[in-house]
């Protein structure tokens, strides 16, 4: 009888037991399900920056030996990289997907896109730009500056970049290391989005951001 | 010729190439090898090439790049240790290091291992073969042969291939 009543007591101990395990893993669990259940989805493919914050209001020379200037820029959207002309990977490869992207646009979003390359690397001149960049599209610009220009704008945007060594014999065709993130700039010159190289094939939902940031309507049945 | 079997053919509407590499061992690997390895060692180099292709770049590079996926068939390792093309000097396996915060960049890898009954995907923004010191720029739509030096046991052998440029 009185094993009996020792057996009970040790199940009830055992069930409550359990019972505050469930609810330790329960109640957060549930939490954390409500916190996203309440979020709204953003609608926003990169990561976007509600605060508006300006961009640093370059002075460069462009492609065709012009100076250009952000503000010039302004009632366009702008997606903006940095590399350097030698990358034979990744900056072909940012600068393919941004083609992709431009494609996918309507021509009035066209119009009023640009897509600025800036150089990181001394050895670029506008010829050497000019040479490159419009390969992808004949609208994109290339841009270079004094290394103090490009140093500045670099910083500005959040970039690195650094001299790594040759890959191949001649030590002059050394690499470049430098930031592959993309910048999509609104229409009155702040940073509205940031994208990441790995997200850059994801064209059709850059090309919606784009249009958002242009205040154009963006297809209803999409994403 | 000897050895060689260059033999392209269509599957699953990939370009795949069988490959049997041409064995240029010297004499006292070639001696090593019979000494140490097995025959399928010896044969080893029956490396699979699928979907190669090129970078089609602007006229003024440098530089550009061959993507493809690498299978290796056999039991032991393969060593991808270089290559040369008609249009370029240098062919040279290249690995893209990522350095947070967005920063990428790329280092000369000494070789691409290709693991025992494994394979090994060079892609765009990853790694790949770069072809320097381009002595002509490789047009979209043309194709360039590809000849890959690979070690396996020791054993130099070589792999030939032709890739699109796109």
């Amino acid at each position: 009888m009185a094993r009996h009543r020792h057996s009970e007591a040790r199940s009830r101990r055992i069930a409550l037991i359990l019972f505050a395990a469930c609810a330790v893993i329960a109640i957060p669990a549930l939490v954390i399900l409500f916190s996203i259940a309440k979020k709204p989805a953003s609608p926003w493919f990169g990561q976007y920056d509600p605060d508006a914050h300006p961009a640093y209001n370059f002075a460069l020379t462009d492609h065709n030996g012009k100076t250009l200037r952000l503000q010039d820029l302004r009632g366009q959207a702008v997606l903006l990289c940095f590399g350097f002309t030698r990358c034979p990977n990744i900056c072909p490869t940012t600068l393919g997907n941004l083609a992709a992207v431009y494609r996918k646009l309507p021509p009035a979003a066209q119009e009023r896109t640009k897509v600025v390359f800036i150089s990181v690397d001394e050895r670029d001149s506008p010829a050497s730009l000019k040479e490159y960049v419009p390969f992808f599209n004949e609208r994109f610009l290339g841009l270079t500056g004094s290394p103090t220009d490009i140093g500045t704008t670099a910083r500005a945007y959040g970039a690195f970049f650094r001299k790594a060594p040759a890959a191949g014999s001649d030590k002059d065709d050394y690499l470049i290391d430098h930031s592959t993130y993309t910048h999509l700039i609104d229409p009155e010159g702040n940073f509205r989005v940031l994208y990441r190289f790995e997200q850059l094939p994801e064209t059709d939902r850059i090309a919606d951001d784009i249009q958002r940031v242009l205040g154009m309507p963006v297809p209803e049945n999409q994403r | 010729m000897r050895g060689r079997l260059h033999s392209p053919r269509a599957e699953h509407g990939k370009n795949l190439y069988s490959l049997r590499a041409t064995r240029h061992a010297e004499p006292m690997n070639r001696i090593l090898c019979l000494l140490f390895l097995s025959a399928s060692v010896l044969f080893a180099g029956d490396l699979k090439i699928e979907d190669a292709w090129i970078r089609a770049v602007p006229p003024s590079s440098k530089a550009t790049a061959a993507f493809m996926t690498i299978v290796n068939d056999t039991d032991v390792p393969v060593l991808i240790t270089g290559g040369s093309c008609p249009v370029a000097q240098e062919i040279r396996p290249m690995i893209t290091t990522k350095q947070g915060n967005g920063v990428m960049g790329m280092a000369l890898a000494e070789t691409f291992v290709i693991p025992a009954k494994g394979r090994r995907v060079l892609e765009p923004g990853g790694d790949h073969l770069m072809l320097m010191k381009l002595t002509e720029v490789p047009k979209t739509g043309s194709t360039v042969s590809l000849v890959l030096t690979t070690e396996s046991g020791g054993v130099k052998s070589h792999i030939h291939l032709d890739a699109p440029v796109r």
